[in-house]
């Protein structure tokens, strides 16, 4: 109950906070942060004046305690800009803005010289942003110092050639030779016409302005909306380098708007809907992360919607009164709940507070409708306010959960098998068990604390099987009772005749109910017949990614055991046997007498005869380096060698043999 | 004049290649994303995310979904390597872009992140499921989760939720842990049981399911509990990685800024854990971790350096390769103890897990199986999270000469003639 007053709290302070902008995040500490985070200076200073000004001004608007010290760095950059000659009408027009802040002190000689090439730099300008920064310059001028005499000489010519920009649809063009419109420029222009105004030493024709003020209301045609009713201008030149997207143009706008209604006297007559669905947009993009984007956020919550924004930003909230008109359950389009109930005004705390939470209002969600009323009727020209405010409210609270049971049934009897008790609050393991002709029924009641029935958004009855198939039923229900009862003869094909242990899990749960709770409550042991040839296979299962992968177990190779040997003696004897026949034949030759007689005597023959067998016992070298070393085609090779030299010797020792032989026989 | 037309021309075409590569070992840096966007609106609410992109030195551009102009390729050159989709509604694309285009994209390596919303197009929907993930046909169901919502101020039904469920992987996550809960607000989505390649990174818990929050439930919902996936993961087989997330908000400033405190707990966390979960979750789709390469395989016998042209039996051999990961500015050596290596014919014969110096060297050392054949070194390295390392060298069979047998005279006398019949089959197979 506690946490539903809480809750009321928080929202009533939003809604009287802004009406146009309770739905969304409005303007906070967490914008503090992240102006911090956008806007670090690099090195204790911005890259440009431009960047300088943004970060000074946010954290003038939203009043940053922990901001960091840019003042003195500022003025410096401030001082070298006004001070140098080769500075643009750009650089000084974002030196006297950021000034306009940081309140340096400017050399008068200075100011004098700015003055004066300004001036000449509004009769030289040709573009509209040449007139956007030295008229904007001199405006800043007159501001800032009361003393200097700041004019414009020809205030209506230059008022109708900026206005020679403007375009039929109230969009303006950048310069005369650029065709394109944006309503970014219509901005600009509008900011620039007012500065004009100001300066002007005589009053500037008023036709001029109502056309002007025409061509704002032309310019509101081309609004851009939301779903959400947020508004906004953009450009729909993607191309042009200019573009400078949604944010910065409706801010741009938005500028030129408070600009041109701060000098002219008349009420621009700007439909309040529209201001609300601006002030929508702005604060509808939250925190932007983009600096520029984040200023012009900003700037012109501050600048321009000063209903949302002053009140945004913590000041105080004009006397109004909150009215409670209705509430309406969702769902049901129909009758109020509620009677039309004014909201206390507490003083101390600022806060528009429902005491008593109508009796009719149980828990759920419901649709109230706020309207706000203004005390005085002078303030409806300054603040726009929502007329009526819709708010979808919860209402939670704690569901009793009660005779929670659960029971296995005979089938063709009803009757009850095995019944037993649950706490659905606390642990529970209930071991059942039944076979496919049996059926399963859970059973349990909630009730709210109000004592009235209560459907829940969620309420599954999940079984899982071993092999982690999944099947869920939605527990239905008739008032307070919820019961479902699983007929698992009707289940068998859904549940793919797998037999076994199943795990039970009951989730109960509903926006509105703060115990929603999710309890195993144990697990059945179902017995079902067996899977005929055409039943349905069970869906493939997901993998386990942490199993799939990982190192394999180590292989390492076996090798072969050495082959068993025979005794040495044995393999001495087979050696023994395998010389013999070479013994055999040694003996033969000597038996047969072979002798060395016929060696030839003369030195030539007996040199080939010499080569000869040396030739003879390289080759059989060879065999044996091949045996050990060389592979066939080294072997071949060699062998080549060695056989032509063997042929040639073989050749020559046996015709001198044979010469020998014919020379004994004709003797 | 002229002249300088045609260098400069004819040195942007040759340099173009180069240029517009998908993550490449040799130029893994400057690289180009291509943003897509339903609303340009979106550049400036998530612009935190986009900034720490810019900062990691991306270049984005952003586009919206429905331009004219936009293309992935021109000239059969990839215009960028990544591509984000940050348009969930976006019914068609413009230019020449489409769900082919993006597969092709995809399957020519390069990076996808996805991320749509409630009422998501039929087109998301199909990008989606190309890439092995099914969102929730119901077009307004969102994910729901009673017990383990983010308490919110403003939001009470419940489909702001906190999640911790993530994936148990330190490298597509960060080795820091992620303290507080992400938030997440969208659609859930299913995996393909059948896909091994996608990878649940956030799911949700088991309480949660997917169902229009403002109906009535009379069927029970297609998607309940932690078969739901918050945020997928793809790692395609080049190597190519997808992010999908049925949420654009968990990227959104918003979200990332935002303070968290999960329903049932005590801890307020001052910032969600949004920041740090996606971030890391993009260094690792953007291949700044978790890439790795291998490179110097190299093998020779114990005691020598130069790779000799055949083993023989009994040889101890070693072998070494070196293993970098990218980790987005350079390649850092990659410490790990579970490389192995397969010592590999028909069959691994030997496989032995590789042992590491710590600065990316891995090598190992074993004696040739006495098997004669024509051998590969293999190593298949699959991690989670990792991309696969798949190597392999093949060497030549193994003989025996001076080593192993003794030469008593019969048992050489056999192996002469296997030798001399195994020489000549191989001299044979050399000419």
């Amino acid at each position: 109950m506690a946490r539903r007053l809480a809750g009321f709290l928080v929202l009533l302070l939003v809604v009287s906070i802004c009406e146009a902008a309770f739905l969304f995040q409005p303007i906070s500490d967490s914008h503090r942060s992240a102006a911090l985070e956008l806007f670090t200076p690099d090195h204790g200073s911005f890259k440009s004046l431009e960047e300088t000004y943004e970060a000074l001004r946010t954290f003038q608007i939203l009043g940053t305690e922990k901001k960091p010290d840019l003042t003195a760095t500022a003025c410096r950059s401030i001082s070298e800009t006004v001070g140098s000659s080769s500075s643009t009408a750009k650089d000084l027009f974002y030196a006297l803005k950021a000034n306009s802040i940081t309140e340096c002190k400017i050399d008068k000689k200075a100011s004098k010289g700015i003055i004066s090439r300004l001036n000449a730099a509004v009769s030289g300008a040709s573009s509209l942003l040449d007139f956007y920064y030295s008229v904007g310059g001199l405006v800043l001028i007159k501001d800032q110092s009361s003393e200097a005499d700041v004019h414009l000489a020809d205030a209506e010519g230059v008022f109708r050639s900026v206005k020679a920009f403007s375009q039929s649809d109230g969009r303006w063009r950048y310069s005369s030779n650029n065709p394109e419109s944006s309503a970014f420029a219509a901005g600009i222009a509008l900011e620039t016409l007012a500065g004009i105004v100001s300066l002007a030493s005589s009053e500037i024709d008023q036709s001029l302005i109502s056309t002007l003020k025409n061509d704002i209301l032309k310019l509101f045609d081309s609004i851009e909306k939301y779903d959400d009713g947020a508004l906004y201008f953009d450009d729909k030149l993607v191309d042009g380098h200019e573009y400078q997207g949604p944010v910065s143009t409706t801010s741009s706008v938005l500028r030129g708007l408070t600009a041109f209604a701060a000098v002219t006297a008349e009420n621009l007559n700007l439909p309040g809907d529209k201001m609300l669905g601006l002030a929508k947009f702005f604060l509808g993009i939250g925190v932007p992360g983009d600096a520029k984007d984040f200023f012009n956020q900003i700037d012109s919550l501050a600048y321009s919607l000063k209903v949302g924004v002053s009140t945004v930003l913590g000041s105080e909230v004009p006397s109004l009164t909150v009215k409670l008109v209705g509430a309406f359950s969702s769902g049901s389009k129909d009758a109020s709940l509620v009677e039309s109930e004014e909201l206390n005004f507490d003083k101390t705390s600022g806060l528009h507070i429902l005491n008593d939470l109508p009796k009719s209002i149980d828990v759920g969600s419901y649709t109230f409708v706020f309207e706000v009323v203004l005390h005085e009727s002078n303030h409806e020209e300054v603040y726009f306010t929502g007329s009526q405010t819709k708010v979808p409210i919860s209402v939670t609270g704690l569901i009793k959960i009660e005779n929670s049971e659960i029971a296995v049934l005979d089938s063709d009897l009803g009757s009850i098998e095995s019944q037993k008790k649950l706490d659905l609050a606390g642990k529970n393991a209930i071991s059942l068990s039944a076979n496919h002709l049996q059926k399963l029924r859970l059973s349990f009641q909630l009730t709210t604390p109000r004592g009235r029935s209560f459907k829940p958004h969620q309420a599954f009855l999940k079984l899982r099987h071993e092999s982690k198939v999944e099947h869920i039923f939605v527990v239905g229900n008739s008032g307070k009772q919820f019961e479902i009862v699983l007929n698992f003869l009707g289940l068998v094909e859904k549940f793919f005749y797998l037999s076994g242990k199943y795990d039970m899990e009951l989730t109960v749960g509903d926006a509105a109910m703060e115990n929603s709770l999710l309890v195993a409550i144990g697990h059945i042991e179902l017995d079902l017949p067996e899977a005929p040839e055409k039943a349905p296979r069970p869906p493939p299962q997901p993998v386990d990614p942490y199993s799939r992968y990982g190192p394999k177990a180590e292989i390492t190779h076996i090798f072969r055991a050495p082959e068993k040997r025979p005794p040495q003696e044995l393999s001495l004897a087979f050696l023994g046997l395998t010389i013999l026949p070479l013994l055999g034949f040694l003996i033969g030759l000597l038996r047969l007498g072979v002798n060395l007689k016929n060696f030839p005597p003369k030195p030539v023959p007996a040199t080939f005869a010499v080569l000869f067998h040396v030739g003879i016992g390289a080759v059989l070298l060879l065999y044996v380096f091949f045996w050990v070393k060389l592979d066939l085609f080294q072997t071949l090779k060699l062998l080549g060698f060695l056989g032509v030299f063997l042929v040639f010797v073989g050749h020559r020792i046996l015709s001198h043999l044979a010469a020998a032989s014919a020379k004994l026989k004709s003797a | 004049m002229g002249k300088f037309w045609v260098i400069f021309v004819a040195s942007i075409s040759i340099l173009l290649p180069f240029l517009c590569n998908s993550f490449s070992p040799e130029t893994p840096t400057n690289r180009r994303v291509l943003v897509l966007l339903d609303d340009f609106a979106v550049k400036s609410s998530h612009s935190s995310y986009f900034n720490s992109l810019k900062l990691r030195g991306f270049d984005l551009d952003f586009k919206l979904a429905d331009d004219p102009k936009i293309a992935l390729q021109r000239y059969g050159q990839y215009l960028y390597d990544a591509l984000i989709l940050f348009c969930p509604s976006v019914e068609r694309f413009g230019g020449s872009v489409d769900v082919a285009a993006i597969i092709n994209f995809v399957d020519s390596g390069h990076d996808l992140i996805i991320a749509a919303d409630v009422n998501a197009s039929d087109l998301i929907r199909e990008v989606a499921t190309e890439c092995g993930v099914d969102f929730d046909e119901d077009p307004s169901a969102m994910v729901i989760d009673h017990t383990g919502y983010a308490v919110s101020e403003t939001e009470g039904d419940h489909t702001l939720i906190a999640s911790h469920d993530f994936i148990k992987s330190d490298v597509i996550i960060g080795s820091k842990k992620i303290e507080a809960p992400v938030l997440f607000q969208g659609i859930g989505h299913s995996l393909n049981p059948v896909n091994s390649l996608v990878l649940k990174v956030l799911s949700a818990s088991p309480s949660a399911y997917s169902a229009n929050p403002l109906s009535k439930l009379s069927t029970p919902p297609s998607l309940t509990g932690s078969a739901i996936s918050l945020v997928s993961v793809v790692q395609a087989r080049n190597n190519a990685r997808i992010l999908i997330t049925g949420s654009l908000s968990m990227f959104s400033n918003r979200f990332f800024r935002s303070g968290v405190q999960k329903s049932g707990s005590s801890t307020k966390y001052e910032k969600s854990g949004n920041e740090q979960f996606l971030t890391e979750l993009s260094k690792w789709i953007f291949h700044e971790r978790g890439h790795l390469k291998a490179v110097n395989v190299k093998h020779h016998k114990v005691g020598e350096t130069d790779e000799p042209a055949l083993y023989r039996v009994n040889d101890e051999l070693e072998y070494s390769v070196e293993i970098y990961e990218w980790s987005g500015t350079s390649w850092e050596p990659y410490v790990t103890d579970d490389v192995q290596v397969q010592f590999y014919m028909m069959s691994p014969y030997v496989l032995k897990t590789l042992s590491n110096d710590k600065k990316g060297l891995y090598s190992a050392s074993f004696k040739v199986p006495d098997v004669y054949g024509v051998f590969q070194f293999k190593v298949e390295y699959q991690k989670l999270g990792y991309t696969s390392l798949s190597l392999s060298k093949q060497v030549s069979y193994f003989v025996s000469h001076d080593s192993g047998y003794d030469f008593s005279f019969e048992t050489s006398l056999t192996s002469y003639l296997e030798e001399t019949c195994n020489r000549n089959r191989s001299s044979q197979k050399s000419v």
